[in-house]
């Protein structure tokens, strides 16, 4: 009996997997969805920040009318920056995005102006939509202020006061922050793109499993073998499992050949990702991918179409795609109960695996007792909905 | 053979509406080796009482017997012996015949190899075989019938069960599935039920007729013995006076 069962488990289960590998234009949409966008994302993110650290360190300033400042333009020399004429219409191509770097415009009488003691404006000209001009207002701004500094010292010299009297206190300003720790916040993406490769791994399979069978009229049929239903969901849900598994698999695999196009250096040496951490990946999902196949089945069996399920199955996307995002935006760091919830738990863990931290048996015990208990329960409602009078 | 005593079923109606009453009190038997028609107008509850013959849903009272075997108490022994084409046929597309076939052969417990020869020997039977290795997402009609008949014939059952076969099938489809039902009676002295609206079908196929109305067994006997009961020599006259005691129904009476 027990035997039988067994046997009618592993039929369904062979028989899910063959048909969800025949399925092929689900299968590249799923791979290419899941697979390769968490590569892609993590090429382009490191291109970003190397354009980045790139700007961070080029001393150039683009100014209109430098030749009104002879001063300035020496100073700026003086601290090794290259001096560029700034395009004419700048303020447009500043909000079109087309520069990255802010534009400084002296008006004609600077020079004059100065020698008067008038203090002349300058225009330090930016915008608030262009974030690497943005950056590199800030750095201008601090050159000019140095600019102002020199020259308000000079002055005071002549009249022979002593420029420490303006000086009451000194500020050293030590950003302890480096490249790295900028990268870190990037690699917290990591973990966010294996979860949606397990949600849309387990999505397609499961809705076809459950809600396609009772759509196309064979779920009757197969209701009708003389099996207890328990065995009939057991495969199925062991077939959606493994499916969302060897997504979760192939995710974590495809970022290590993803890491060696990586065009930052810092971002490079900050991301520890070897054949170790993509098990470890895996091994953290299973429990996961596990649950979220059951509680997508026991969401879909509901529906009496797969178009139906899939409105109400995409809430269990959302919502186990989302947690990890709170926690990533979240300013507070790793909280305890942050283990408790599937999805974030496992982000959570992942991201400590890549910081290579140490897991302790408690940390992933309970997120993985957690998805037992999701999973039991989502289990039981498929057995349920099957042996109630759901059938109309 | 296949007992109904009794057999009761009606489905909520949620929200205001009222229940419906799908079958209340149905009683019939099917012998071996006869085709049993359940004849009825749409919505008789043909359909709701095949269901709870195949244990797909529980009845509110009455009881199944399947070979002796109380359908409501052993549903995975009384299953093992019946046999079910029901009102959804759905077909997995993306499989070949055989594989569906074998599938199903393997959920009542053939081994592999059983399964796999049971599909070879019913799409010989049913005039399939050169079908069996395609997928079933491109068949017609009648190749999807066929397979589905196959899928419920896999495991030999001693009892089978047709809601409504010949729906949505050509002529010749229809007198090839006729023929099928005839040698399954004839040559394996099964016990054939089938459900139909289709007086004609009846006439012959039928060697005993249920009639139900509104969701009752009105009348039993062989398709001469409800003539002569109704008084009439046409036998879509005789239905009707049984079923609906003489007057043309109106329209929505049969629940």
């Amino acid at each position: 009996m027990i035997g039988a069962a067994f046997a009618a488990v592993r039929t369904v289960a062979g028989k899910e997997l063959l048909d969800a590998w025949r399925d092929r234009r689900t299968l590249w949409t799923v791979l290419a969805s899941a697979v390769a966008v968490g590569p892609l994302v993590l090429v382009l993110l490191s291109a970003l920040l190397a354009d980045l650290e790139q700007r961070a360190q080029a001393r150039e300033v683009w100014v209109q009318g430098i030749e009104h400042a002879p001063g300035l333009r020496n100073f700026f020399e003086r601290q090794t920056w290259v001096v560029h004429p700034a395009p004419a219409d700048h303020e447009r191509l500043l909000r079109d995005n087309a520069i990255g770097h802010p534009v400084l415009v002296v008006p004609p009488d600077f020079e004059a102006a100065l020698a008067r003691g008038e203090a002349p404006v300058v225009e330090l000209v930016s915008s608030a939509g262009n974030p690497r001009a943005e950056a590199g207002a800030a750095r201008l701004a601090q050159m000019l202020h140095g600019y102002n500094h020199e020259q308000a010292t000079l002055r005071l010299a002549v009249r022979g006061v002593s420029p420490a009297l303006l000086e009451a206190l000194r500020v050293q300003p030590r950003d302890v922050a480096d490249a790295a720790q900028r990268a870190a916040q990037l690699t917290l993406m990591l973990p966010f793109f294996v979860l949606l490769a397990v949600l849309y791994g387990a999505l397609a399979a499961a809705l076809d499993t459950t809600a396609g069978e009772r759509e196309r009229g064979s779920l009757e049929p197969l209701l009708a073998c003389p099996q207890p239903p328990l065995a009939l969901v057991l495969g199925k849900w062991l077939a959606v499992t493994a499916v969302a598994a060897a997504l979760a698999l192939l995710s974590a695999l495809s970022f290590l050949p993803g890491q060696w196009l990586l065009a930052s250096e810092a971002l490079a040496a900050m991301l520890h990702y070897g054949l170790g951490e993509a098990l470890a990946f895996f091994v953290l999902l299973l429990p996961l991918a596990a649950a979220v196949a059951a509680a997508m089945m026991a969401v879909a069996i509901r529906s009496r179409s797969v178009k139906e399920a899939q409105t109400t199955a995409t809430l269990v996307v959302l919502v186990v795609s989302l947690l990890p995002m709170l926690a990533l935006f979240g300013q507070r760091g790793e909280q305890p109960w942050q283990l408790w919830l599937p999805g974030l738990a496992q982000s959570v863990l992942m991201g400590r695996v890549l910081r290579g931290q140490a897991l302790e048996t408690t940390d992933w015990l309970l997120p993985l007792a957690v998805c037992a208990l999701l999973t039991l329960l989502a289990l039981a409602a498929v057995v349920r909905a099957l042996r109630g009078a759901a059938l109309r | 053979m296949i007992e109904v005593e009794q057999l009761a079923k009606r489905y909520a109606g949620g929200r205001g509406r009222a229940d419906v009453v799908a079958v209340a009190g149905a009683s019939w038997r099917a012998t071996d080796g006869r085709i049993t028609a359940l004849l009825g107008a749409n919505g008789a509850g043909k359909t709701t009482t095949l269901r709870l013959v195949a244990g797909l849903v529980a009845p509110d009272a009455g009881a199944v017997h399947i070979d002796g075997i109380d359908v409501a108490a052993q549903p995975v022994a009384a299953r093992a012996r019946l046999g079910l084409l029901g009102d959804a046929r759905g077909l997995y597309p993306r499989l070949t015949a055989r594989e569906n076939i074998v599938y199903f052969g393997r959920l009542h417990g053939l081994a592999p190899a059983a399964a796999a020869a049971r599909a070879q020997v019913l799409a010989r039977q049913l005039g399939f075989a050169a079908l069996l290795d395609r997928r079933c997402e491109g068949y017609s009609q009648g190749e999807r019938m066929k397979t589905a008949l196959a899928r419920a014939l896999v495991h030999d059952p001693a009892n089978v069960v047709l809601d409504e076969p010949t729906n949505g099938l050509d002529v010749v489809a229809t007198r090839a599935l006729r023929e099928v039902l005839r040698r399954l009676r004839d040559e394996t002295g099964k016990c054939v039920v089938i459900s139909t609206h289709v007086m004609q079908e009846v006439e012959r196929l039928a060697d005993e007729v249920v009639v139900m109305a509104a969701g009752r067994t009105v009348a039993c006997g062989s398709v001469a013995a409800l003539r002569a009961q109704a008084g009439e020599a046409d036998f879509e006259a005789a239905f009707v006076r049984l079923a609906y005691g003489g007057a043309q129904p109106v329209a929505g009476a049969g629940a």
